[in-house]
């Protein structure tokens, strides 16, 4: 059954077409990755599967319901360029807050067993800003865990991580997709994207070029895809 | 309740960044501070003119250090894209907003008493003290109204990248009917003119709960792209 599906989308940006004729969807336990040059729209993508903007064009619907009758925003964990965190909070007064905003109990160990599990309980009375990025991107993950929500939403989580922190990072999302939730990925790392995957998607200039599913597609082809736009990213 | 419990979460979350950034109050207090230094040496004030002026100045330094510090407060939501953390939980937009006017209804009061103190202080104007409860109504409105705009105006402009230059133009020709009735209001106080304050206080009222109604409907779509 699908959770996610997008019909015919298409998005505008006063007279640039972002998108067009996007139609995808996404099921439970499902892991979609997009990949895609710089400026192929997969911000504006995932933007609009979570929600978080509306298409020109097309449909959205969320457990076959449109998203604007359905409880999207409820449901899923959207993580984007910039880690959603309060700078000036600590690392236990962001994961405190946002248990507030979900009715849960900050107090009963959630928190500290998370933290523990993401190796940030060391560093909670540290202020965010203190924190590398990748220490940041483990607690934004930290945050979506402890909310747990059916689909995380994940926008280039590698970017700007070292090698060191994104295994770390990536091996957090494995744990994501062991807990049976549906992930969507937007990459221009291919290893760490197709590693991940169930499907992989290829948008181009605003339009998929193809959504397979992984055991389809060789990661060659992917590499292939990003040689003949003249995208260095080996 | 979970409207209550919710916007009572964002008021506490935003006193502890204050607390922890010391960003927006501290700003305001500094600011209102300078100001009334300034009208002080600017100004000609003595025994006689003080409660003419009083009023003027007051309502002056309210707004002006009033926006800057709730634009503060909305950078704080920008930063890193915090607030998404907020929109993509069970809270609805309106106590978001509910959550944020409250915040910066409570900053802009402290700012407010704060000024007042220092005012009758440096002016030797202890009057304006003494006169606070009839002066309560008229402050309460008054910023309630600059909260509810600016909390809204704030949350807009922050999202470009001129916001701070650009808040003051949005949102000081939206609150004048405020600024107007806080003014004069206050001025019949302190100088005893008849009539009282009653018909700029309805005034007053009416904005306040235009501005809530319209800032209530909007939000929503100011918080999404």
């Amino acid at each position: 059954m699908n959770i996610i599906e997008l019909r015919g989308v298409e998005k505008q940006y006063h007279s640039k077409t972002a998108l067009s004729g996007i139609d995808i969807s996404v099921g439970e336990r499902d892991s979609v990755t997009v990949f895609g040059p710089n400026g192929a729209g997969k911000t504006t993508l995932l933007k609009i599967i979570s929600g978080l903007m509306q298409p020109t064009k097309g449909k959205a619907f969320y457990n076959n319901k449109a998203y604007s009758e359905s409880d999207i925003k409820k449901e899923v964990f959207y993580l984007g360029h910039k880690t959603a965190l309060y700078n000036a909070l600590t690392v236990k007064e962001n994961m405190d807050f946002t248990c507030r905003l979900f009715s849960l109990n900050h107090r009963g160990g959630s928190v500290e067993k998370t933290l523990r599990e993401h190796g940030l309980w060391e560093r909670r009375m540290d202020p965010v800003n203190e924190l590398s990025q990748g220490m940041k991107k483990r607690l934004a993950l930290a945050k979506g865990f402890i909310t747990n929500p059916e689909v995380f939403i994940l926008d280039e989580p590698f970017t700007g991580l070292d090698l060191g922190w994104r295994s770390s990072v990536l091996s957090k999302i494995k744990n994501i997709r062991k807990q049976g939730k549906s992930v969507i990925i937007s990459t221009h790392l291919v290893e760490e994207g197709y590693a991940l995957a169930d499907r992989v998607a290829f948008l181009h200039k605003g339009k998929l070029l193809f959504i397979k599913k992984k055991e389809e597609t060789e990661i060659g082809e992917i590499y292939g895809l990003f040689d003949s736009l003249g995208e260095n990213i080996r | 309740m979970k409207f209550i419990h919710d916007a009572v979460s964002i008021l506490r979350k935003d006193i502890l960044l204050e607390i922890r950034g010391k960003e927006s109050l501290s700003l305001m207090l500094f600011l209102s501070l300078l100001f009334l230094v300034i009208f002080n040496f600017a100004l000609d004030i003595d025994k006689e003119n003080v409660s003419l002026l009083a009023s003027g100045i007051l309502w002056v330094i309210f707004s002006f250090t009033g926006i800057l510090g709730m634009g503060r407060t909305s950078m704080s939501e920008r930063d890193e894209e915090a607030y998404l953390s907020v929109v993509f939980s069970p809270v609805s937009p309106e106590s978001f907003y509910a959550g944020k006017v409250l915040s910066n209804l409570l900053f802009l009061l402290l700012m407010e008493a704060f000024t007042l103190i220092f005012f009758a202080i440096l002016f030797d104007f202890e009057k304006i003290i003494t006169l606070l409860p009839q002066l309560l109504p008229v402050l309460l409105l008054g910023t309630l109204g600059f909260a509810l705009v600016g909390t809204l105006f704030s949350f807009l402009a922050t999202a470009s990248r001129y916001g701070e230059v650009l808040l003051p133009f949005l949102y000081l020709p939206v609150v004048v009917p405020v600024i107007l009735g806080g003014v004069s209001s206050m001025d019949i106080i302190l100088n005893g003119k008849p009539g009282g304050p009653g018909r700029w206080l309805q005034i007053m009222v009416v904005f306040d709960m235009l501005y809530l109604s319209l800032s209530l409907l909007l939000f929503r779509y100011i918080i999404e792209d």
